[in-house]
């Protein structure tokens, strides 16, 4: 994947310029996989926010995901969520609830987990694509909720692995979309005005 | 390690058996469990239903052996309270109670023995743990030292996060925009993605996380 | 120092622009003027305004920012073609330490810092010891950074920067998050320093203690010489 690094720009000018024509990542790259990682695990240490009419606390994960594929793009927004996800399987309580180690993999919400990484990089891979485009606000909503709809498969394919069956699978997920698609709109408006912030972070418009 | 303060929140300090144990030992311990929960039904219903509740009670005596609280091991099970109780009411009408029954243990007996192992292991062990893994992998290609330092970087980078929400959510309310998620993340995302390039530019400064160290060798040679 | 190559730094025409990311007005924005200078004084200091190029010429010197137009040497190296080398000449401190140090205590900092040097585990924790000693803070070896205060914090950065021997120590506004006593801590340490010190700041009193001063005004030098005149061009320039 030919990811955009982040080279030169305004003010502070960005590091590592040197590193751009070198292959892999650059210290940039590592610190945003780092760090995004790292909001990953946070959003879970967040108390949900009471978001009016719903009535349920939401919580920021799947958002962060989305946005870890919008922002950084298909490599390094799949290598933050993947980073996220092994450190919690190797035992830090960083998976939603403070839950933590490999058995999380054994738990029947196992599928979102497994999920995340996927979602990310389908969204990250569609981003790539969509900002590019002519449709671009469209396109990264499209790419946000195509990774929802991944996320949600392996969810309910994780519930029914564990025992539960189809239409049980379903419906139980079905509590979790109206929320996921709020947070997706916010993540797309969180990454555009990223893209105003950081001109040279996101997934770079063709010259 | 203190620096890693947030994170410790798993660990429960103590001095089982389980705590002076090795890592590597408690991790095929719980190969085992995870084994002989997942493949005992295929044998026949009986071994499978059995065998998993010989497992669950091994796992909940080892659970006190380490000295864990009663409360860990209940909140393991509340977090998967409703899934477990609709996978039960599932597995009950279209297999019987045995069959619901084994599946719940099992996923109980896993979840819980993982949760021993987490909590009798710093970690520190835990992240040392994961870079003997890694370690083989060079042979392949990977850079055990810069997945290292973004490992480092992540667990450094939690505390950071965590205040901006905080922060940010206080600004929040100051400006009666509490409910507001827009408001209550678009800041945190700024500040995270500022902090992020500052490190990443003085990971650079430093002349670290970059891959071509070979040619530090080379230039202090000459 | 090891590299007594004089002149320890040369600026020949070398000039920043970037592309301005706006698609209805492509031409470049110009951040630093092309420019050609030689550092070789001992203690040199950088003011201006925010947003002046500041920043932006410390960068140059140790290959952060590579230049549009013209060159970087130091000491005798392009820091376009031997990036690696000019950073482990050119030890950088920025202005927020908590953004530079990279590892939960000081001492694992350091530790990351030797690890170009192929020690073994233990004794690079030794050396990384010795390092924090001395400079005073082998008591904080172990703490959270997070537990540290600002200046035991700028410290530490520094400490971690001088552990690999830097023959160039640049420094961006180290001094702007730090209160009075610890800044004059801080330059007490700087001032002991055998390295040549290139800083920037917005403490003119700090400037005046300097052998030779730049002012940069717009992405130009406005002025370049003894401390007294260039803070004297200086308060003219923002009137």
């Amino acid at each position: 994947m030919n990811e955009p690094h982040p080279g030169s720009s305004s003010r502070p000018p960005a590091a590592a310029a040197p590193a751009r024509r070198r292959r892999g990542w650059n210290a940039m790259d590592l610190s945003l996989i780092a760090v995004f990682a790292a909001l990953m695990a946070a959003s879970v240490a967040i108390p949900g926010i009471n978001v009016g009419a719903l009535g349920v606390p939401i919580t920021l994960q799947t958002m962060v995901v989305s946005l870890c594929g919008l922002v950084l793009g298909f490599s390094r927004g799949t290598a933050a969520v993947s980073l996220y996800v092994l450190l919690g399987l190797i035992g830090l309580p960083i998976f939603s609830g403070f839950r933590a180690g490999p058995a999380v993999l054994a738990s029947p919400s196992a599928g979102y987990i497994i999920g995340f990484i996927f979602g990310a990089a389908v969204v990250g891979a569609l981003a790539t694509l969509a900002v590019r485009s002519r449709w671009r606000v469209v396109g990264l909503f499209g790419a946000a909720l195509a990774g929802g709809v991944v996320i949600h498969a392996f969810g309910i394919a994780g519930f029914m692995l564990r025992g539960m069956g189809l239409q049980t699978a379903v419906v139980t997920d079905l509590a979790y979309i109206p929320g996921d698609i709020i947070k997706n709109v916010i993540a797309v408006a969180i990454a555009l005005s990223l893209h105003r912030a950081f001109p040279d972070l996101l997934v770079r418009r063709r010259k | 390690m203190r620096g890693h303060a947030f994170v410790v929140a798993g660990y429960i300090p103590g001095n089982s058996v389980f705590h002076r144990m090795r890592l590597g030992l408690k991790a095929a311990g719980l190969f085992l469990v995870a084994v002989m929960c997942l493949a005992s039904p295929f044998v026949s219903v009986a071994v499978g239903f059995w065998t998993t509740t010989a497992a669950l009670a091994a796992v909940v005596g080892a659970h006190f052996a380490a000295g864990l609280p009663w409360g860990r091991l209940w909140r393991a099970v509340r977090l998967m309270l409703v899934f477990l109780v609709l996978i039960a009411a599932y597995q009950w009408w279209q297999h019987g109670p045995a069959v619901a029954w084994q599946v719940i243990a099992a996923i109980i007996a896993t979840v819980l023995a993982s949760n021993i192992l987490t909590a009798t292991t710093p970690v520190d062990e835990l992240l040392d743990g994961l870079a003997s893994i890694v370690r083989p992998l060079e042979r392949i290609g990977a850079d055990p030292e810069r997945f290292s330092l973004t490992v480092a970087l992540m667990l450094r980078s939690i505390p950071f996060v965590i205040g901006a929400f905080a922060d940010v959510r206080d600004a929040a309310r100051a400006r009666g925009l509490e409910r507001n998620l827009m408001a209550r993340s678009l800041p945190v995302v700024i500040a995270t993605v500022a902090y992020a390039r500052s490190t990443g530019e003085a990971l650079a400064a430093r002349g670290l996380g970059e891959p071509a160290i070979k040619t530090v060798e080379r230039a202090y040679k000459d | 120092m090891n590299q007594a190559v004089s002149p320890s730094i040369v600026l020949s025409g070398a000039g920043v622009s970037i592309e301005s990311g706006d698609p209805r007005s492509p031409a470049p924005k110009r951040i630093l003027s092309p420019l050609s200078l030689t550092l070789a004084e001992r203690r040199i200091a950088v003011i201006g305004a925010n947003g002046s190029g500041k920043s932006t010429l410390l960068r140059l010197l140790n290959g952060l920012v590579l230049p549009t137009s013209g060159t970087v040497h130091v000491h005798g190296r392009n820091t376009r073609d031997e990036g690696t080398a000019v950073r482990s000449m050119v030890g950088f401190v920025f202005t927020d330490p908590l953004s530079q140090l990279v590892m939960p205590t000081p001492l694992e900092d350091v530790e990351l810092s030797l690890r170009r040097m192929k020690l073994g585990k233990a004794r690079r924790r030794e050396a990384a010891m010795a390092v924090l000693a001395g400079y005073g803070l082998e008591h904080l070896a172990a703490s959270s950074i997070y537990e540290l205060s600002g200046g035991e914090r700028q410290l530490t950065a520094l400490a971690t920067v001088l552990a690999v021997e830097p023959s160039v120590l640049v420094l961006d506004e180290p001094s702007t998050l730090l209160d009075l006593r610890n800044t004059k801590l801080l330059m007490e340490r700087l001032a002991a320093l055998p390295q040549q010190v290139i800083m920037s700041t917005h403490d003119l009193t700090l400037a005046a203690t300097f052998e030779r001063v730049l002012v940069v005004d717009d992405g130009h030098i406005a002025f370049d010489g003894a401390p007294g005149d260039a803070i004297s061009h200086y308060r003219k320039l923002v009137g």
